[in-house]
């Protein structure tokens, strides 16, 4: 579902014959930190559902690398005297958030790591289009952009992982919610 | 004494120290060629912590490195050792030792 609205608000864009939505650096980094701080919750969350040890790590990475990126991104906006704002994209990410966890939050076990794997690979695959499609090439500051840089290579290794251990679960597959 | 300094001299060379950077979720480089009694040290320039742990019989791991840390290991047996970033499983490293 998250891939979903990242990927509608890239649609919507195109349409408008723009290459991405116009996000001021204080926009963008405001997504970027709701971005980390979803999938800091959401493992969380699989902490307290999963009874699986690599599902439990995997989570166990998601906070830590999420919060380390997220302590660099207040840093560089500390240094940088930027207030991160509110904005559509990051709205889309925590309503998806949202219903994500509502799905997520009744399941256990076997159900719940499959469900939340599956939800892991669609959301770094939204992040990582995001950063490509939308946070990079709107982004004005070079350092903001450096950081934007910097960090794709942990969302690509943590889609990678996240297949890895999905592909470990077994079926069923997704429903497509 | 001059006997002995030569004999010193002729014995095994002066271990050297090896870096591997970690950096865009990769080892740098990711297969190094060392002597037994060499040093490796990992130096981390990610922004995400990592290690570098002994995939094999042989057991040593740096714990974990954040931005800027390093960690080192001192070889002591010749082979081929493979290690892994335990908090990112798809990163993997492999030392020779000769």
């Amino acid at each position: 579902m998250l891939a979903i609205a990242v990927l509608l608000a890239l649609t919507s864009a195109q349409q408008a014959q723009s290459p991405a939505p116009d996000l001021s650096d204080p926009e963008v980094a405001h997504v970027a930190v709701t971005a980390n701080s979803i999938d800091i919750d959401m493992a969380k969350l699989a902490q307290t559902h999963t009874t699986k040890a690599a599902v439990r790590q995997f989570a166990a990475t998601m906070i830590t690398d999420h919060t380390a990126v997220n302590s660099q991104a207040a840093a560089l906006a500390t240094k940088l005297g930027v207030t991160p704002k509110d904005n559509a994209v990051s709205q889309f990410l925590q309503t998806g958030a949202t219903q994500a966890r509502t799905s997520l939050e009744p399941l256990h076990g076997a159900a719940f790591d499959r469900a939340y794997m599956d939800r892991e690979v669609a959301y770094h695959q939204a992040v990582l289009d995001a950063i490509d499609k939308l946070l990079i090439p709107t982004t004005e500051n070079a350092e903001l952009r450096k950081l934007l840089v910097d960090v794709r290579p942990a969302i690509a290794t943590h889609l990678e992982h996240a297949k890895q251990l999905r592909s470990q679960l077994g079926a069923p597959a997704r429903t497509g919610k | 004494m001059i006997i002995w300094l030569l004999l010193l001299l002729a014995g095994s060379p002066p271990s050297k120290t090896y870096t591997v950077e970690i950096r865009g979720m990769e080892f740098h480089p990711a297969v190094l060629t060392a002597a037994v009694g060499d040093t490796i040290v990992w130096i981390n320039r990610d922004i995400v912590p990592h290690t570098a742990t002994a995939d094999g019989r042989t057991k040593w791991d740096t714990g974990q490195l954040t931005q800027g840390q390093e960690g080192r290991y001192v070889a002591r047996h010749g082979g081929v050792a493979r290690y892994v970033c335990t908090l990112h499983p798809t990163m993997h490293g492999k030392l020779v030792i000769r």
